[in-house]
């Protein structure tokens, strides 16, 4: 290879949203070499689209907030399928890890004390999310990547070379991991991947790869998530031997716009029900009231009054029902859409006109505002908004040890969106933004381990991985007048959208792998024309490889779960099934075949005092009678139900 | 609540949306086989509602595959599609093609004064290099992270116009300072440079100003306005830009 570039790292991070930076800044203050890795220009990552908040259990709106109070509800809206250590981490550190954002320099919303002021959201309990207007992840991502330069400008000073201890590869993709010597089972050595505007490869030699690389929308239709969202991490993940939990689990935020059609699916932040708006069919009904599930009865109003009194006086009055978590919601709407009470567009009405001033819509809903008005010809401050269920995050992804984000491969570790098991069946909102702070620290600090640890003896990459790796890189080139990648991908995504969406039947999912089967087989022979210089078909070719990969285990997953939980909706199986709690599905490649294996696994037990945290009485609504068998309520600490 | 109750039709694909045909005049440039660049038209179908970016995906996904643009998020947040359009720099993704004159050919250029790459992108490196030297990162001592730090809402709004800023470089390729002058900073900078100067938690506004009292700094802008016309997050540059040209003189360096 006499044209491989050749770059020699302590920590490789593929990937630069939140999770990303957060574990790259961390593994630099270790004093480790750290290289990042990203497929956009830095700054432009999926975490920038982010517009709720980070929920973090402060307390600056309601004193009675506190972690257990966040781990409780970060459970019931995973249906506690989560990964509970997971959870607990996630709820204890995600208040220092605000406090420390804002040392960085971030800037957020303020209460008349001049503390962080929090906002209402979905499944939590308190108003939690400390944000900034509706551009908390813009500001997130940019006091990341602004730590980073000054991190860089630290080294400056020191070395003499900014890059010297944290350098930025942008509009770089990665297509394979490598392993120790070739062994296709030992540790990770390393990532191989191109310059996406010269096309020239590029060979990282490290002993810990970080995977934080986000989702897999794109492989859906009608999604809220950027061309980036192609899988990879996942992809890398399953090919480098690591497993994938919960792939059935896909998230349809209840609220993406449905018109003009140029837009479908970009995101309406949960942030106008947060903060007042509520969701009408076409006879002006408030329809939620109707979808309040049993598990959650007892929680939410049951009439327009108390629902609106819950704003100024949540002491007293039970939370609207359009706050319930996202999956809830998202089926409210596919249902009311189903049966004929929907928007002229193929949505219901979400209003915010007639519940604040015009003025305050403004100023705590900004980018709502000019989105509307300039894509949709709507103005938010006098008319209601279409919107409709859009493909929006996946809970599932690879296994990792929550401590210290290491997958099972050793030397691979994974952090936010990328990884499964954190959220369970359903992620409540503003709990990714805190995902990606806490576990990004963590995995940072675990990586950095890893690689110190690892750096007397370094694994290698052998000449015949690179060959191969680049062999599979060019082989679209290597054939002529098969389908354009563009094709395939379309199809894809029609596959995906209508027989793996929202509500799923067996027939259409083993339609859906049959599909699946047959543009992979197409996809083999596809063909790109031109050369390796910022080729976007040729890209989107060895992308559409990762979200074949990825399909396959989100369709497979989902046939294979007999019941409905969270983000997995069966309209052959409505109800909820204790014995299926305890169950991961997990998604290996068979080393032989290369296919997609399922297998089961039990969910982590949860830890005795963490399930004294819950009454028995609502256990029962999710565990078996045999699980609880030794259960008794003893209540610790303060009541936490309001 | 006054939803008027619109006709029954659960089904968006009901609703027809009028289409027309364009023409996009695109600048090409691939610097493999190309020496300069040069013109290409293409003739487009689109609805009504469509934006310059859907438009610019049909031609890329059904008829030239070789397009080359950058896009992220597709709608404004993430700043990755500023061009040329009509003459103008816009973000494709909020530009609709009815607003630009849709019954002439629209013309879509890379953003000025940046090294094309190919196509419609660009090197955004020495846009970058200028956003590093101001600094772009709060200076603070002594506040660790146990605990919240207090600010104002009132000190918060100082300079809550500028952290609205996306680094499109929409502002900075619009001024005609930054065309014939590579050396200035350019607009984007400073509005991050007043970030952080008007941030009551830094301490590093008299060093900031420093830097931008250079002789490619403010004194360069000549109040063109261009980049308060071009920002797609309606940032006030130029007031920016004026503000620190005012607090360079009264507080002195």
């Amino acid at each position: 290879m006499t044209d491989l570039e050749r770059h020699a790292y302590d920590v490789l991070v593929i990937g630069a949203g939140g999770s990303g930076l957060r574990a790259a800044i961390e593994a630099r203050e270790a004093g480790l070499r750290v290289a990042i890795v990203c497929k956009s220009l830095f700054g432009k990552a999926h975490t920038v689209m982010a517009e709720g908040g980070i929920a973090a259990s402060m307390g600056n709106s309601n004193p009675h907030d506190n972690w257990q109070v966040h781990f409780g509800d970060t459970m019931r809206g995973g249906k506690f399928l989560n990964n509970p250590r997971m959870a607990e981490l996630h709820a204890k550190e995600a208040p220092r890890r605000v406090w420390e954002l804002e040392t960085y320099g971030a800037l957020f919303d303020r209460t008349p004390e001049g503390k962080i002021s929090q906002r209402n959201f979905g499944g939590h309990e308190y108003a939690r999310l400390a944000h900034v207007g509706d551009r908390t992840g813009l500001e997130l991502i940019r006091t990341l990547q602004q730590k980073i330069v000054s991190l860089q400008q630290e080294d400056e000073r020191e070395f003499g070379d900014a890059e010297a201890r944290l350098k930025v590869f942008m509009e770089l993709t990665i297509t394979e991991l490598m392993h120790d010597g070739g062994a296709p089972d030992g540790p990770v050595s390393g990532a191989f991947g191109y310059w996406r505007e010269s096309g020239r490869f590029v060979l990282f030699d490290a002993p810990a790869v970080v995977l934080a690389t986000g989702g897999i929308g794109k492989s859906f239709k009608v999604t809220s998530n950027s061309w980036e969202y192609t899988g990879d991490g996942h992809a890398l993940a399953l090919r480098a031997g690591a497993k994938l939990i919960n792939m059935e689990f896909v998230q349809f935020h209840p609220t993406g716009m449905v018109w003009p059609p140029s837009v479908k699916g970009i995101l309406v932040t949960e942030s106008v029900r947060g903060d007042g708006g509520v969701l009408r069919n076409s006879e002006g009904k408030r329809f939620m009231f109707e979808y309040v599930p049993e598990v959650f009865r007892g929680q939410y109003a049951t009439t327009e009054e108390e629902a609106d009194g819950w704003y100024e006086d949540p002491e007293h009055n039970k939370r609207p029902p359009e706050l319930l978590p996202r999956d809830e919601v998202a089926r409210a709407i596919n249902s009311e859409v189903k049966e004929g009470r929907g928007s002229e567009h193929g949505g219901v009405f979400l209003d915010v006109s007639t519940r604040l001033p015009a003025d305050e819509i403004k100023r705590r809903l900004p980018s709502m505002h000019h989105q509307f008005l300039e894509l949709a010809d709507v103005d938010i401050t006098a008319q209601p908004m279409e919107v409709g269920p859009t493909c929006h995050y996946v809970m599932g992804g690879i296994e990792v040890d929550p401590d210290t984000g290491a997958s099972s491969v050793p030397g691979l570790f994974a952090v936010g969106e990328v990884t499964g098991g954190m959220h369970g069946s359903n992620r409540l909102g503003g709990n990714s933004l805190g995902d990606l702070l806490v576990f990004g620290q963590r995995t940072g600090a675990g990586a950095a381990a890893y690689a110190a640890a690892a750096s007397k003896d370094r694994p290698t990459v052998i000449d015949a991985s690179i060959d191969a790796v680049t062999a599979t890189a060019e082989e679209p080139f290597q054939r002529e007048g098969g389908e354009s990648p563009y094709t395939l991908h379309q199809e894809l995504q029609q596959v995906m959208n209508d027989l793996v969406g929202i509500i799923r039947r067996e027939p259409e999912m083993q339609e859906a792998l049959d599909k699946l089967a047959d543009i992979r087989e197409r996809a083999a022979h596809l063909s790109v024309e031109g050369r390796r210089q910022f080729n976007p078909g040729w890209h989107l070719a060895l992308d559409l490889r990762n979200m074949l990969q990825v399909s396959e285990c989100v369709a497979r997953s989902a046939l294979e779960r007999q019941e409905s939980r969270g983000g997995h909706t069966r309209e052959d199986f409505p109800g909820m099934d204790a014995k299926w709690r305890s169950v991961n599905l997990a998604c290996h490649l068979d080393p032989a075949t290369g296919m997609v294996q399922l297998t089961r696994q039990q969910v982590p037990t949860i830890r005795d005092d963490l399930m004294h945290l819950f009454e028995r009485s609502e256990l029962e609504k999710y565990f078996t009678t045999e699980e609880l068998a030794d259960f008794q309520d003893v209540r610790q600490g303060e009541d936490d139900q309001s | 609540m006054s939803v008027d109750a619109p006709s029954k039709k659960p089904i968006a694909e009901a609703v027809e949306v009028p289409t027309f045909q364009i023409t996009l005049r695109i600048e090409r440039y691939n610097p493999e086989f190309d020496t300069e660049s040069h013109y290409e038209d293409y003739e487009v179908t689109v609805h009504g509602t469509d934006r310059v970016l859907d438009a610019l995906h049909t031609i890329k996904w059904d008829m030239d595959g070789s397009l080359s643009f950058r896009r992220s998020c597709a709608h404004g947040v993430c700043g990755s599609d500023a061009m040329r359009i009509n003459g103008k720099n816009r973000l494709a993704c909020k530009t609709l093609v009815k607003d630009v004159n849709p019954d002439k050919p629209i013309t879509i250029e890379p953003i000025k004064g940046l090294p094309v790459e190919k196509d419609l992108i660009v090197d955004m490196e020495p846009f970058f290099d200028s956003y590093r030297e101001i600094m772009p990162f709060l200076v603070t001592t002594g506040h660790e992270p146990t605990h919240e730090r207090i600010q104002s809402q009132a000190d918060k709004d100082r300079f809550d116009d500028t952290t609205k800023c996306i680094l499109c470089a929409a502002c900075t390729s619009s001024c005609p300072v930054f065309w014939n002058d590579g050396q200035y900073f350019g607009p984007a900078a400073i509005v991050n440079a007043h970030r952080f100067i008007f941030d009551s938690r830094d301490e590093a506004g008299d060093q900031r100003l420093q830097i931008l009292n250079d002789k490619e700094g403010v004194w360069r802008c000549r109040t063109v306005f261009n980049c308060t016309e071009a920002c797609p997050r309606g940032i006030e540059v130029t007031k920016a830009i004026a503000e620190v040209k005012r607090a360079i003189i009264t507080r002195r360096v």
